[in-house]
C-alpha cells in the first residue's frame, strides 16, 4: 500500500475515496440494516422525508421505504458499475493485446470490429441488446461491457504496438516462448497501466447507463435501482420531488466520488512514474 | 563441419519509398567454439545480421544452416524448440528483461519452457546458473532492476547458457558496460567457451574488444563483407578502406606511430 499516501495528497482524491467507502459500506450495510425486501410496503404512501423517525426518508407512492430502497440501491450500481467496468476492461484488454501483438490480418479484423462498435452510439446498442435479450442483472452487466470494451481495446493496442518492438519480447521469442504467453504474461502487464486509468471514467459511465436503462423499464425487475426509483418518482414530481431528488443526488455523488477517486490514483501512479 | 553457414543472406528496408539493402548477399560461417566477430560501422547492417541469424526477422533471400540442417524452413513449435541451441545476449542489459521480473523468473523461464528441469529442481538449477556466471544464488529474489548493470549482464548470460546452447548471439553485448566490468564479463565469456564449447557471433565497434576475445572478423560496410580473416591479422594489418578508417578510429590500436 506504498501508494495510498500519493493518494492521500490532494483533498478531491480523500473526497472521492471517502464517498466510495461511504457507498460501499452502505452496499454491504443494505441487507444488515434493512433485512426484509426493499420493495415491501413499509407504510403510508407518499409519506414526505423527516416526517417518522422509523422511516427518515419517507417513502413513495406505493408506501415503500426510499431510504431501504436507496443502500439496496446503492449495492445494485456498484455491483453493475464494476462488474461492467471490470468485464468491459478485460475484453478490451484481450482484444487490443491480440490485435497489437498479432499484426497483420488478425489486427485488421479485430480492429474493424472495433469501429463497428465504436459507430454505434453506446446508449443505443445498450438500449438494443437488453430489449432483446430481457432485462436483468446479467444482460444489463453484458450490455454495458459490450458497448464500453472499445476504448480499453485502442488504448492497450496502441500500448502493445509500442512495448513489442522492445528488446525484453526479442528475448522472450529468442529462449523459445510460445507467443500467446509473450503475449499475455510478457506484454500484456506492462501495457496495463494506461488502460487501467480509464477504469474510473468506465464505472461513472456504467453506472450512470445503468441508471438510464432502469429509467426507460429495462433494468433488472427484481432489483431496486436508483434509475427505476427516479422513473417511479417521475409520475408524482410536482407533489413529491424529494422522490426523484434523493436517488438522483445518490448518483451524482456516486460518479463524482468515482472520479475524483480515479484521477486521484492515476495522478499517483503518473507521479510514481516520474519519480522512479 | 561448420556450426551456423549463412549463404547469400539479404534483408531490404523501405525507407522513405526507397528500398535500402541492410544486408546484401552475405555469406559466412562459424565453426563450433569458435568466436566470429561482427565490425562495422553504424548502419553497416550488425544488428540486423543478428536479427536474421536469430529468425526475429525473416530474410528476403539466402539460407541459414544451423547444426547441419534447414533453419529457415523450421516454423511453430519446432522452430521454438530449436531456439534452445542459438541464444542471445543484448546490447541493454536492463532493456533485454521484462521490467517486472526477478532475476529467479528470468532463469526459471527458459528452463521451464525446454522443458529442461522440473518444477522441483528448478530452483536449484537457477542457483547453479547464478554461481556458473560468477553471482550469488541469493541474488535470485532480486527484481531485476535491482541489481547493477554488470550483474545484469550476467544473469543475461546466465539466461543465454540456461538451455546449453552451441551458438550465443552477443550483438554489442559489453559495449554498454563499464571498462572494469567489461574486462570481467569478456573472461567469463572466453572461460565459458572453453568449458562449454560455445561458438560466438560477436557483434561490436570495438575493434579493441575483438582483438581481445575473436578467432575470426568479418568486417561490413553497408551491408556487404568488406574483409574478413584472422582477427589479429586484419586488425594489425586492413586492406579494405573501410578496415583502415575502423583502425584508425580506435587509438589504441596505432600503437606504432612515428
Amino acid at each position: 500500500m506504498k501508494r495510498l499516501p500519493h493518494l492521500f495528497r490532494s483533498p478531491e482524491a480523500i473526497a472521492g475515496a471517502l464517498i466510495l467507502a461511504l457507498l460501499a459500506a452502505m452496499a454491504l450495510a443494505a441487507p444488515l440494516l434493512f433485512p426484509g425486501d426493499p420493495q415491501a410496503i413499509a407504510g403510508p404512501a407518499l409519506l414526505p422525508p423527516f416526517q417518522d423517525w422509523s422511516l427518515p426518508l419517507g417513502t413513495d407512492r406505493l408506501g415503500r421505504d426510499v431510504l431501504a430502497e436507496l443502500f439496496h440501491g446503492a449495492r445494485t450500481s456498484l455491483a453493475v458499475g464494476l462488474a461492467a467496468a471490470a468485464a468491459a476492461l478485460l475484453i478490451g484488454a484481450l482484444v487490443g493485446t491480440l490485435a497489437g501483438f498479432a499484426g497483420g490480418l488478425v489486427d485488421e479484423v479485430l480492429m474493424r470490429i472495433t469501429d463497428a462498435f465504436q459507430t454505434v452510439p453506446s446508449f443505443l446498442l445498450a438500449l438494443a441488446f437488453v430489449s432483446i435479450v430481457g432485462p436483468s442483472l446479467g444482460v444489463v452487466v453484458a450490455a454495458i461491457a459490450l458497448s464500453a470494451w472499445t476504448g480499453p481495446a485502442r488504448v492497450a493496442r496502441a500500448e502493445v504496438l509500442s512495448i513489442r518492438e522492445r528488446d525484453y519480447v526479442a528475448g522472450a521469442r529468442v529462449i523459445g516462448m510460445h507467443p500467446l504467453e509473450i503475449a499475455f504474461r510478457e506484454v500484456l502487464p506492462n501495457a496495463l497501466p494506461p488502460v487501467l486509468a480509464l477504469s474510473s471514467v468506465i464505472v461513472a459511465a456504467a453506472i450512470l447507463t445503468e441508471a438510464a436503462l432502469s429509467f426507460l423499464g429495462l433494468g433488472d425487475p427484481n432489483r431496486v435501482t436508483w434509475g427505476g426509483m427516479i422513473a417511479e418518482g417521475r409520475t408524482v414530481l410536482r407533489t413529491a420531488p424529494f422522490l426523484s431528488i434523493v436517488p438522483g443526488v445518490a448518483l451524482v455523488l456516486t460518479v463524482l466520488g468515482v472520479y475524483l477517486a480515479g484521477e486521484g490514483v492515476v495522478e499517483s501512479t503518473a507521479m510514481r512514474r516520474s519519480l522512479s | 563441419m561448420s556450426l551456423l553457414t549463412v549463404s547469400n543472406l539479404a534483408k531490404r528496408y523501405d525507407s522513405g519509398g526507397k528500398p535500402f539493402a541492410a544486408v546484401d548477399d552475405l555469406s559466412f560461417e562459424i565453426n563450433p567454439a569458435e568466436t566470429l566477430a561482427l565490425a562495422g560501422p553504424s548502419g553497416s547492417g550488425k544488428s540486423t545480421i543478428a536479427r536474421l541469424v536469430l529468425r526475429l526477422i525473416q530474410p528476403d533471400a539466402g539460407r541459414i544452416d544451423f547444426e547441419g540442417s534447414d533453419f529457415l524452413a523450421l516454423t511453430g513449435a519446432a522452430l521454438r524448440a530449436r531456439r534452445a541451441r542459438l541464444q542471445m545476449v543484448f546490447q541493454d542489459p536492463l532493456a533485454a528483461f521484462n521490467p517486472r521480473a526477478t532475476v529467479a523468473r528470468v532463469l526459471d523461464d527458459p528452463l521451464r519452457i525446454h522443458g529442461i528441469a522440473s518444477r522441483a529442481e528448478r530452483p536449484r538449477r537457477v542457483a547453479a546458473l547464478l554461481e556458473r556466471v560468477g553471482l550469488n544464488a541469493g541474488l535470485a529474489a532480486r527484481a531485476i532492476h535491482e541489481i547493477s548493470g554488470g550483474q545484469r549482464q550476467r544473469v543475461a548470460i546466465a539466461r543465454a547458457i540456461a538451455t546449453k546452447p552451441s551458438l550465443i548471439v552477443l550483438d554489442e553485448a559489453v559495449s554498454a558496460l563499464d571498462v572494469s566490468v567489461r574486462g570481467q564479463i569478456l573472461e567469463l565469456l572466453i572461460d565459458l567457451q572453453r568449458q562449454e564449447r560455445i561458438a560466438y557471433l560477436f557483434i561490436s565497434h570495438d575493434l579493441g574488444v575483438i582483438r581481445a576475445v575473436a578467432h575470426r572478423v568479418v568486417l561490413l560496410d553497408a551491408g556487404r563483407i568488406a574483409e574478413s580473416g584472422d582477427a589479429r591479422a586484419v586488425i594489425a594489418n586492413p586492406q579494405s578502406a573501410i578496415g583502415k578508417a575502423l583502425v584508425a578510429a580506435a587509438p589504441r590500436l596505432t600503437r606504432n606511430r612515428p
